[in-house]
C-alpha cells in the first residue's frame, strides 16, 4: 500500500513538474533545447537523472546477484563514458551548434544523405533503449501491486508521452533533475539502513566462501505460481504442497538434477542449497566474488569489451548528447560534464549492496530467475515489518523515477528526430512555420511511444541487460567513431563515415544475434559474441579512416573546424552549422 | 589587395574570421594542443583505471585479502574509480580552459 502511494507520488510529481514546464515552453526552441539557459548544476543533475535507467537502478544489482561481481564493472563503465565525452566531444560539439546527431553529421560532412542514415541509427538505438525501460516498469508495478505486466508498460508509456508532448525539454530538465536526487535517495538510504540493521554483510560463506546460495536457518518456503524448470546444484531434499491444499509430497534431488517443479508451495530445509532456474548457473561464493578471472563472461576479454562499449557508447546515446546543447557554451559543457562525473560516482556506490544482500537474504529469486527484482524485494525480506515496507516503497519509487526519466529523454530524441529529420522529408511541400514544427514535435512524441510499447508487450522474456548492452555496443560502433573522427580529423568524408557506421553496426548486431542463436557459447568467442564492442569498434574506426583516405571528395572543412574548435569570445562570424530553431527557419526540403 | 587594410593592422583574429591559411594555422595548432591534452588524460585514465581488470585477474591476493569483510578486489571495482575520474576531469577542464584562454590572447594581439 505504501509502495503504491510512493509510485503514484513519483508519477504525479513528474506530471506536476512537467506542467510547470508547459507554461515556460513558448517556442519550438524552448521545447527542444530549453533555449540553452540551463545552469551547469541543473543540467548535470538532469543529465545524470536521465542517464540512470532501469539498467542502473535494477539491472546492475540483479546481474550481480545472478552472475557475480563481474556486473559491477558496468557501473564503472557507465560513469567512465562521461570521461570520454568530456575529453573528446563535449565542448567542440556544443560550439558547433548543431542540436541532434543527424544535424552534426549533415553539417560537418556536408551530406544530406548521411543525415538519413544517422537518423535511422538514432531511432534504432533510442527505440531499443526504450523497450527495457518499459519492461522494467511492467515488472516493478507487478511486484508492487500485483498488476499484470502490461499495466505498468502502458502507465509509464502514457505518462512519458503526455509529459514530453506538452512540456518538451524545458519541463523535462527540471523533472530530470528532481528525479536524479530522488534516485540517489532511493538507492542510498535503504542500502545504508539495511546494512546498519543487519550489522554488516550476512551469510558471508555464501558471499565470499565456498558455499552455494542456501536457505536460511528456518528453511525456505517459496510459492510457485506456475511450473518452474530448475537445476539442483547440490543433493537436496525438498517438499511440494499443492496450492489448492492437500498433502505435501517429499522428494530428494540429486546434485545436478534438472527438475520441473510443479506449481505449489516449495519447502527447503534449513541450509539447503537452493535450485536455480534452468539457463542460469549456481555460483559458489568465491566464484561469485571474483570480479574478473576465468572464461566466458568472467574473462578479462569480456570485461574489457564491456568497458569499451560503455566508455565509448555513452557519447553515442542520442538522449544524452541532446542535453549537452542546453549548455550556453563550450566551457559550460565541460563544467556540466565534470559535475555529472561527481554525481554518478555517488549513485554507483550503492547498487552493489543490493546484489550482495540479495544473494544472502532472498535466494528464492534464484529459483524463479527473477533476480532483476532484487532491489524491490530485498527490503521486506531483510527487515520484515513496517520499516521494510517503507524502504521497499522507497526503492519502488526510485525505480519508477528511473523508468520515467530515461524514457522521457529517449522520447525527446525520438520525437526530435521524427519531427525534424523524417517528417520534413516526407512532406516537402507543406509550410515549415514554428507552429507546424511544434505540432509535429507533439504528434511525433505521441506516435514515437507506440512502437516501443508494442515491442515491450512481446519482450517480457527478453533480458533487460541484453537490450541495454546492445544499445551501448551499437552506439560505440557507429556514433562514437563519427564524433571522434568528425571532430578531430579534417580528413573524414561522408562516404567513409557511412561505410564505417554500417560496418560497425552490422558487426556489433551480428555478434549479439549469433551469440543468442548459439545459446551462450563459451570461451573467447563466447565473450566476444556476448559483447562485441572490442571487435566492432576498431572495425568501424578502420573502415571510416580507410574509406575516407581513398575517397575522392575534395572539400577541406576549414569553416567546420573553426566552428568546432575556436574558443568563445572572438566575435567570429557564424561559420558553423546554422541552428534552424534559433537563427531562423530552415528552407523546407 | 587595395581594398584590404594594411597587413600590420590585421590581427590573427581577423585572419581567423576570414579563414585565411594564416588564421587556420593558428587554429590547427590549438586543435592539436587540445587533442594532445585529451589523449594525455586518456592515457592517465588507462594507467589508473584501465589496468584494474588485468591487475585483479593477475593478482589473486587481491581476492583473498579482505578489507572490512569484503575482498579488496571488489572494493577496487566499486570505490576508487569515481574519485579518479573526478580528479582527471577537473585537471583536464582547467587545462583545456587555459589553452582556450591562451589562444584568445594570442589571436587578439597585434
Amino acid at each position: 500500500m505504501i509502495a503504491i502511494l510512493a509510485v503514484a507520488g513519483v508519477t504525479v510529481g513528474t506530471l506536476g513538474l512537467g506542467a510547470l514546464g508547459i507554461r515556460l515552453a513558448r517556442t519550438t526552441s524552448d521545447l527542444l533545447v530549453a533555449s540553452r539557459a540551463v545552469t551547469p548544476w541543473w543540467n548535470a543533475a538532469a543529465i545524470s537523472g536521465e542517464y540512470l535507467s532501469a539498467a542502473s537502478f535494477l539491472g546492475i544489482a540483479g546481474l550481480e546477484m545472478q552472475n557475480g561481481t563481474t556486473a559491477l564493472w558496468q557501473s564503472l563503465g557507465f560513469t567512465a563514458g562521461y570521461l570520454a565525452l568530456l575529453l573528446f566531444v563535449a565542448a567542440p560539439l556544443r560550439r558547433f551548434g548543431s542540436y541532434t546527431i543527424p544535424d552534426f553529421a549533415e553539417a560537418r560532412l556536408r551530406s544530406p544523405r548521411l543525415r538519413g542514415l544517422v537518423s535511422v541509427g538514432v531511432l534504432l538505438i533510442a527505440g531499443f533503449y526504450l523497450v527495457p525501460q518499459l519492461k522494467g516498469a511492467g515488472l516493478t508495478l507487478g511486484v508492487v501491486t500485483g498488476a499484470p505486466y502490461f499495466v505498468g508498460v502502458l502507465a509509464v508509456g502514457l505518462v512519458v508521452a503526455i509529459n514530453v508532448a506538452l512540456g518538451g525539454m524545458r519541463g523535462i530538465t527540471y523533472v530530470q533533475a528532481f528525479q536524479f536526487w530522488l534516485k540517489v535517495f532511493a538507492i542510498a538510504v535503504p542500502a545504508c539502513l539495511l546494512l546498519i540493521h543487519l550489522g554488516g554483510l550476512p551469510a558471508r560463506a555464501a558471499l565470499f566462501g565456498d558455499r552455494l546460495p542456501s536457505a536460511g536457518p528456518h528453511g525456505l518456503v517459496v510459492r510457485l505460481g506456475s511450473p518452474q524448470p530448475v537445476t539442483f546444484p547440490a543433493s537436496t531434499p525438498y517438499a511440494i504442497t499443492p496450492l489448492r491444499g492437500g498433502a505435501a509430497h517429499a522428494f530428494r534431488a540429486a546434485a545436478g538434477a534438472r527438475v520441473t517443479l510443479p506449481a505449489g508451495l516449495l519447502r527447503l530445509p534449513a541450509g539447503a542449497a537452493v535450485p536455480v532456474a534452468t539457463g542460469t548457473q549456481a555460483l559458489r561464493g568465491s566464484e561469485w566474488a571474483t570480479p574478473v578471472g576465468g572464461s566466458g563472461e568472467r574473462s578479462p576479454v569480456f570485461v574489457y569489451s564491456l568497458l569499451i562499449a560503455t566508455f565509448l557508447g555513452t557519447m553515442g546515446l542520442p538522449h544524452i548528447l541532446v542535453r549537452f546543447y542546453t549548455n550556453p557554451d563550450g566551457p559550460a559543457a565541460r563544467r556540466t560534464t565534470v559535475r555529472v562525473l561527481g554525481l554518478l560516482g555517488v549513485f554507483y556506490l550503492f547498487p552493489g549492496v543490493y546484489g550482495a544482500l540479495g544473494r544472502a537474504l532472498t535466494p528464492q529469486l534464484y529459483i524463479t530467475g527473477s533476480t532483476d527484482t532484487v532491489v524491490l524485494r530485498l527490503p521486506q525480506a531483510a527487515w520484515p515489518g513496517t520499516v521494510g515496507n517503507v524502504l521497499g516503497a522507497i526503492t519502488a519509487a526510485g525505480a519508477f523515477a528511473a523508468f520515467l526519466s530515461t524514457s522521457s529523454g529517449l522520447l525527446v530524441s525520438i520525437s526530435g528526430t521524427i519531427s525534424h529529420d523524417v517528417w520534413p522529408r516526407l512532406a516537402r511541400a507543406s509550410a515549415n512555420t514554428s507552429t507546424v514544427r511544434r505540432r509535429r514535435f507533439r504528434t511525433a512524441a505521441a506516435l514515437g511511444m507506440v512502437a516501443p510499447i508494442v515491442v515491450a508487450f512481446f519482450a517480457q522474456g527478453i533480458d533487460i541487460g541484453l537490450l541495454v548492452g546492445w544499445a551501448f555496443a551499437l552506439a560505440a560502433s557507429t556514433f562514437c567513431p563519427l564524433f571522434l573522427l568528425g571532430i578531430w580529423w579534417p580528413g573524414l568524408t561522408a562516404r567513409g563515415a557511412a561505410v564505417g557506421m554500417v560496418a560497425g553496426g552490422v558487426v556489433a548486431t551480428a555478434g549479439i544475434l549469433i551469440g543468442i542463436a548459439l545459446a551462450e557459447p563459451t570461451g573467447l568467442a563466447g565473450a566476444l559474441l556476448a559483447q562485441p564492442a572490442l571487435v566492432s569498434v576498431p572495425i568501424a574506426f578502420v573502415a571510416m579512416i580507410a574509406v575516407s583516405l581513398r575517397s575522392t571528395e575534395h572539400f577541406v572543412p576549414d569553416a567546420e573546424m573553426l566552428a568546432l574548435h575556436a574558443p568563445e569570445g572572438l566575435d567570429l562570424p557564424d561559420l558553423g552549422v546554422r541552428d534552424p530553431f534559433v537563427l531562423g527557419p530552415r528552407a523546407a526540403g | 589587395m587595395a581594398l584590404e587594410p594594411p597587413a600590420d593592422s590585421r590581427t590573427p583574429r581577423d585572419e581567423l574570421a576570414d579563414t585565411t591559411a594564416h588564421g587556420l594555422l593558428y587554429l590547427r595548432r590549438l586543435r592539436q594542443r587540445q587533442l594532445t591534452l585529451s589523449i594525455l588524460a586518456l592515457v592517465a585514465f588507462g594507467a589508473l583505471v584501465g589496468v584494474l581488470p588485468l591487475a585483479i585477474d593477475l593478482l589473486p591476493a587481491l581476492r583473498r585479502i579482505h578489507l572490512l569483510g569484503v575482498p579488496v578486489a571488489i572494493w577496487l571495482v566499486v570505490v576508487p574509480a569515481s574519485p579518479v575520474f573526478l580528479a582527471l576531469a577537473i585537471l583536464y577542464t582547467r587545462r583545456a580552459d587555459t589553452l582556450d584562454e591562451d589562444f584568445r590572447e594570442l589571436v587578439r594581439r597585434r
